[in-house]
């Protein structure tokens, strides 16, 4: 799992690269926590091929975070398998995403 | 090309990985279409973790896997402790509330995600078989 950072505005962008498992899981979180800012980050998973529920999981505590932090936090570019895992476990109604990086920004 | 593959790994969260290294390098060799070669990932994935995190006293945990033109095999086999995934038997009270329910959202992906699942005990061994449709884009 890679993880590279951008900036969209005042927005950072953190873009994954892999497979967001349960081995990659606990250190994407360590990661990610560390670029979880106000006004907020964007999670860009075009290129996730799929989470299983430790990424699910992370994903989660990163919402709360961002939430406990008054940061924005969403997705985007969710792929189907992984928009289906999504939509199985109810995080796709707790976890904000759009198909893209323009949308997620303007929201 | 073979169609059938099979890995016999120590439960050790590296072994997982390299399980689901092998799992990809396997889906694309078969060509089978994306959703199918996800879900087969994933699912080995959580029952694989399983049996890492929780199966005490496992030595080994093996995995076979073979298709025919509509489903994916997948057959996961430990020598854990007895435990069925699918089982309605008593809650795991010893489980923080935090695995408690990573371990239901991985059962409840076989449940969702698989065609089939069954499990069986045998001469010490647990033995879960799914079936995944082949063909799920």
């Amino acid at each position: 799992m890679q993880i590279t950072s951008s900036k969209s505005g005042a927005l950072n962008v953190a873009t994954l690269e892999g497979r967001l498992d349960t081995a990659t899981a606990a250190e994407a979180e360590v990661t990610l926590i560390g670029m979880l800012a106000a006004p907020g980050m964007v999670l860009d998973m075009t290129q996730v091929r799929y989470v299983s529920s430790a990424g699910l999981r992370i994903l989660l505590k990163l919402a709360k975070e961002a939430k406990a932090k008054g940061a924005a936090y969403s997705l985007v570019g969710l792929q189907p398998a992984v928009r289906e895992v999504f939509e199985i476990s109810g995080f796709d109604k707790i976890i904000p995403s759009y198909a893209t990086l323009a949308e997620a920004v303007a929201a | 090309m073979t169609d059938t593959l099979h890995l016999r790994l120590a439960p050790e969260a590296a072994q997982v990985t390299t399980l689901l290294d092998a799992l990809e390098a396997y889906a694309e060799a078969q060509e089978l279409p994306m959703k199918a070669a996800s879900r087969l990932v994933l699912l080995a994935d959580e029952l694989a973790a399983n049996v890492v995190m929780h199966a005490r006293g496992a030595t080994f945990f093996a995995v076979d896997v073979s298709r025919g033109p509509d489903a994916v095999t997948f057959t996961l086999t430990d020598d854990g402790p007895e435990y069925d995934p699918l089982g309605r038997g008593e809650a795991n009270t010893d489980a923080s509330l935090e695995e408690r329910a990573l371990g239901g959202l991985g059962v409840h992906f076989v449940e969702k995600l698989a065609s089939s699942a069954h499990w069986r005990r045998e001469a010490g061994h647990n033995i879960f078989t799914i079936t995944l449709d082949a063909a799920a884009e």
